[in-house]
């Protein structure tokens, strides 16, 4: 299946396409545009204005898609703590992976291409995913 | 960059939630309805959201991309921008000095929490006023105490 983005992933859009590709849909292919007219006619938009997987009543767009597929795993509603101080920097959540986090993705988006971001920080999500459920397992920080 | 906008009376949790989330970003106020921000890729999508959030509310909302039409009114946005963002950093550098002499522990607790304010001033800040160093210094300060007692404790310690 085919998935559209604005261009220029930051903490949000390379959250989402990690989410997409490890949890909804494994040959998704991501597609880059500037306008939303631009989005292909097979292809789902996410975390752009006006569409369904965007921001919704102060939720980020990652928040948005695991409340519209059901994805109910409480490791990554730990993570969407995360990717929504890091994106809306509201002091909803209590998350001090966030800031850094924040400082990585846009430091990645000077360095290369969107594709180069979604392959350095996906990795890096899976490592997060990994820290937290092992920390959810054992009720406390994981070694 | 602009965002006109406008909310319905009621309710008004929409209303104060608009403009706790302005206030976030230090836009600096027009007038009524009309908030301005330094235009690059961030400020704007800030703003998108935010307009959305507006239609959402049953409200209208529009961006634009504006330029001052004289230097004399730009430099009366930027210094007014900056000096809203001075009074923050004097509110923090006194608050550095205020916790300076607290007790160990409510000092590394405020410590953490200046710290915490700092950054947000921080991504706020965009025409940095002399201000700015002189938090910095306040907060260099009283990390500096800190640490001293810190060591201090742990010497003393088992």
């Amino acid at each position: 299946m085919r998935w559209a983005t604005r261009a220029g992933v930051h903490i949000d859009r390379a959250a989402c396409a990690w989410l997409i590709r490890r949890f909804l849909d494994p040959d998704a292919e991501f597609v880059f545009v500037t306008d939303r007219n631009e989005v292909p006619a097979d292809a789902t938009p996410f975390d752009m204005r006006g569409v369904e997987l965007g921001h919704h009543g102060g939720d980020c767009s990652f928040e948005t898609i695991l409340r519209r597929y059901e994805l109910t795993d409480p490791v990554l509603w730990r993570l969407a703590e995360i990717v929504h101080e890091a994106d809306l920097d509201d002091a909803r959540f209590d998350a001090p992976e966030a800031p850094g986090l924040d400082v990585v993705l846009r430091g990645l988006s000077m360095t290369g291409d969107d594709a180069h971001t979604l392959a350095v920080s996906g990795p890096v999500f899976d490592g997060l995913y990994e820290f937290h459920r092992r920390r959810l397992l054992l009720g406390r920080e994981p070694a | 960059m602009l965002l006109s906008y406008r909310l319905p009376r009621e309710p008004s949790g929409p209303r104060t939630t608009l403009w706790r989330r302005l206030k976030r970003l230090g836009v600096a106020q027009l007038s009524d309805g009309l908030v301005a921000l330094p235009a690059d890729s961030r400020t704007r999508e800030a703003l998108e959201w935010l307009a959305d959030d507006v239609l959402a509310a049953d409200g209208t909302a529009g961006l634009w991309v504006a330029r001052p039409a004289t230097v004399a009114q730009e430099r009366e946005l930027a210094t007014g921008m900056a000096a809203a963002r001075a009074a923050e950093y004097r509110d923090l550098a006194g608050a550095c000095r205020a916790a300076a002499g607290t007790d160990p522990t409510d000092r590394t607790r405020t410590l953490r929490r200046l710290r915490g304010e700092w950054r947000a001033i921080n991504r706020r800040d965009f025409f940095p006023p002399p201000e700015r160093e002189v938090a910095a210094a306040a907060l260099r300060q009283l990390a500096a105490v800190a640490a001293v007692e810190t060591v201090a404790v742990s010497e003393v310690a088992p």
